[in-house]
């Protein structure tokens, strides 16, 4: 068996049993893109753009006066310019169970719960799954490398086929075209996303440095590789902190003029609290290691963070896999290319249907089944999250639980519906996209009734482009979903015998 | 940067034509040796115009994401004009350029 032979079925059964897998963490990914719009979007409280007055101090004041129990650990995010508001997380000493809430500008209160952009990024890196999820994340991204490079391998006209794209030959000739080009043209920006991507948990993934050198203990080995400060519990009570705001004030001036990103306070009940000030930025593609950490108490400077070689490689690679550098310009490549990434995994289990439909074989069902259930279910899903963050009422407990049961829910119904309908997928895909169409058009309609300030009417004459584009996004894949459904939806043309002959030609 | 997307469909534009079956496809015959090497000549001048822009507007290191970015999808662009409207393809490769300028001049 040559090496391209070995290759090809490497790449057709690597490339496939991952590829519904890959196709969720993809898109999951593409969307998240966008999470911080998303997140405004999902928050009707945001929508007026209102900034928040409050400071550090009055958030740690809301901590101490509606928690009790002994925190490990918490943290806040001052408003940026994509997240016009406060953060607030905490962790409960012993139970590892974190919590979170934001809060509104214009009250300072916290808002109605929202699972938020968030949950799309949770899901592109853990699947919601926690490590295990990481694990299985871990484990697609490496296959995706190994069908990268079989990919290569077993291409035999890469640079002649370069510009090729046959769309009116044969079903898989025409699919094997999409799939070349999306893998070919697309190849550097899969390559060094799935890379990256993968590199981003090397600690959990390749753990064995971590054991034998520093015995499992996790926190000892990332405050020494990245160069930051770590303070032992010393078991006694704190004495009263100092001010937040303060502390935020002299880093600004530390950093000669820099804003803060996370603040975080751990063991704040402790004489050992320590308040580590982040460094907020994304003027590079690495973000930001300068650290200050400060003692609680007295508010004296304990450590600078300096970031030794190696873990400044790290951040530049997981700096690019995130994209939070550049602008929206560099989201919206990151955006249409993840979706090229996607249409190169529904063109390669295209090729590997048509190459079987013609003859026969074993699978088939199952394989229309799964691209009806995850290539349909996940979008559908999505959008039906979308409309559960808007119907479900504003005070309801577990508000955001009941947002991810909605997205469950709609997906198993999705999937069920596509495993009766797999006999007739083209009408299947018909339908779906007809559904698909009305949930993501429906959705800046029902944005208007249920939001006084968020509508297109009212955020584009404002000029706020990151709201408004969610809905015109949604618009015009609400539109593209329509016109492919009517596309579909007319009698199938008899394959013209034009197509035949240009291919003969091009063949030639 | 509507200009570095331009200089790159124009590169990729040229690298297309600078072979035999996409150059017999949209300008009829056979090329010859000194104009598929003038073509890409034309490619590398598009691609490097294109990268210096980037790194003019974002600098080097954001500059370089960019153009390798948009450089992809002015390729996949370029792919999807080709298979299904092929003759606006070189329409496509003047209008593009003058839109960049015109959006870098006012």
């Amino acid at each position: 068996m040559s090496l391209r032979q070995s290759m090809a079925g490497l790449h057709t059964w690597g490339g496939l049993l991952p590829s519904w897998l890959l196709y969720v963490i993809i898109l999951a990914g593409t969307i998240a893109c966008f999470d911080k719009e998303l997140d405004r979007w999902m928050r009707p409280a945001l929508h007026a753009g209102e900034q928040a007055s409050m400071g550090a101090d009055q958030v740690r004041d809301w901590l101490q006066r509606n928690v009790k129990d002994e925190l490990h650990a918490f943290w806040m995010h001052p408003p940026t310019e994509r997240e016009p508001y406060w953060r607030l997380g905490w962790e409960v000493d012993k139970t590892q169970r974190v919590q979170s809430i934001a809060f509104d500008p214009a009250s300072g209160q916290p808002m109605a719960e929202t699972v938020g952009g968030d949950f799309f990024f949770v899901l592109h890196y853990a699947l919601h799954a926690g490590q295990a999820g990481i694990y299985i994340v871990g484990l697609a991204g490496m296959f995706m490398l190994v069908a990268l490079v079989s990919g290569v391998i077993i291409h035999r006209r890469i640079f002649k086929d370069f510009f090729t794209l046959r769309p009116r030959a044969n079903g898989q000739r025409a699919w094997l075209d999409a799939h070349n080009l999306f893998g070919v043209v697309g190849f550097p920006f899969h390559l060094v996303l799935a890379y990256t991507g993968v590199a981003i948990f090397v600690s959990s993934y390749m753990p064995a440095g971590l054991q034998v050198a520093y015995q499992n203990d996790v926190e000892h080995f990332f405050s020494e590789v990245m160069g930051a400060y770590h303070r032992e519990e010393l078991h006694r009570p704190a004495a009263p902190p100092v001010s937040l705001d303060a502390l935020v004030a002299e880093s600004r001036q530390r950093w000669g003029g820099g804003e803060p990103g996370w603040i975080s306070v751990h063991h704040p009940g402790d004489a050992s609290a320590v308040v580590d000030i982040r460094r907020f930025g994304t003027s590079r593609i690495a973000q930001p290691k300068e650290t200050l950490t400060y003692d609680a108490a007295s508010g004296e400077l304990l450590h600078r963070q300096q970031a030794p070689a190696g873990y400044s490689t790290y951040s530049w690679l997981a700096g690019l896999h995130m994209a939070q550098f550049g602008g929206s310009l560099v989201r919206a490549l990151y955006l249409l290319l993840g979706l090229a990434g996607c249409a190169l995994l529904v063109g390669g289990i295209q090729v590997w249907l048509r190459k079987r439909e013609a003859r026969g074989g074993a699978g088939i069902g199952v394989v229309r089944a799964l691209n009806g259930a995850v290539f349909a279910g996940l979008p559908l899903a999505s959008l039906a999250l979308l409309w559960g963050n808007r119907l479900i009422p504003a005070g309801l407990a577990e508000r955001a639980s009941a947002e991810a049961w909605v997205f469950v829910g709609s997906w198993l119904l999705v999937a069920l519906w596509a495993v009766l309908a797999r006999r007739q997928p083209r009408r299947l895909l018909s339908q779906q996209l007809a559904l698909g169409a009305v949930l993501a058009s429906g959705l800046p309609l029902l944005n208007g009734l249920t939001s006084a300030q968020g509508h297109l009417l009212a955020s584009l004459p404002r000029g706020d482009w990151a709201l408004a584009g969610v809905d015109l996004f949604l618009l015009a894949g609400g539109l593209l979903c329509a016109l492919c459904a009517w596309h579909l939806a007319k009698p199938q043309a008899v394959a013209p015998a034009r197509g035949r002959r240009v291919l003969a030609e091009e063949v030639a | 940067m509507l200009l570095a997307f331009a200089l790159s469909y124009l590169a990729m534009t040229a690298l297309c034509l600078a072979m035999p079956r996409h150059h017999k496809l949209l300008l009829g015959g056979e090329p010859r040796p000194t104009r598929r090497r003038g073509l890409r000549a034309l490619a590398v001048l598009g691609l490097g115009f294109g990268l210096a822009l980037c790194g003019l507007l974002h600098g080097g290191e954001i500059g370089a994401v960019l153009w390798l970015c948009q450089l992809m999808l002015a390729g996949l662009l370029l792919v999807a004009v080709l298979a299904w409207r092929e003759r606006w393809v070189l329409p496509v490769a003047v209008l593009l350029p003058a839109l960049g300028v015109a959006a870098l001049l006012f």
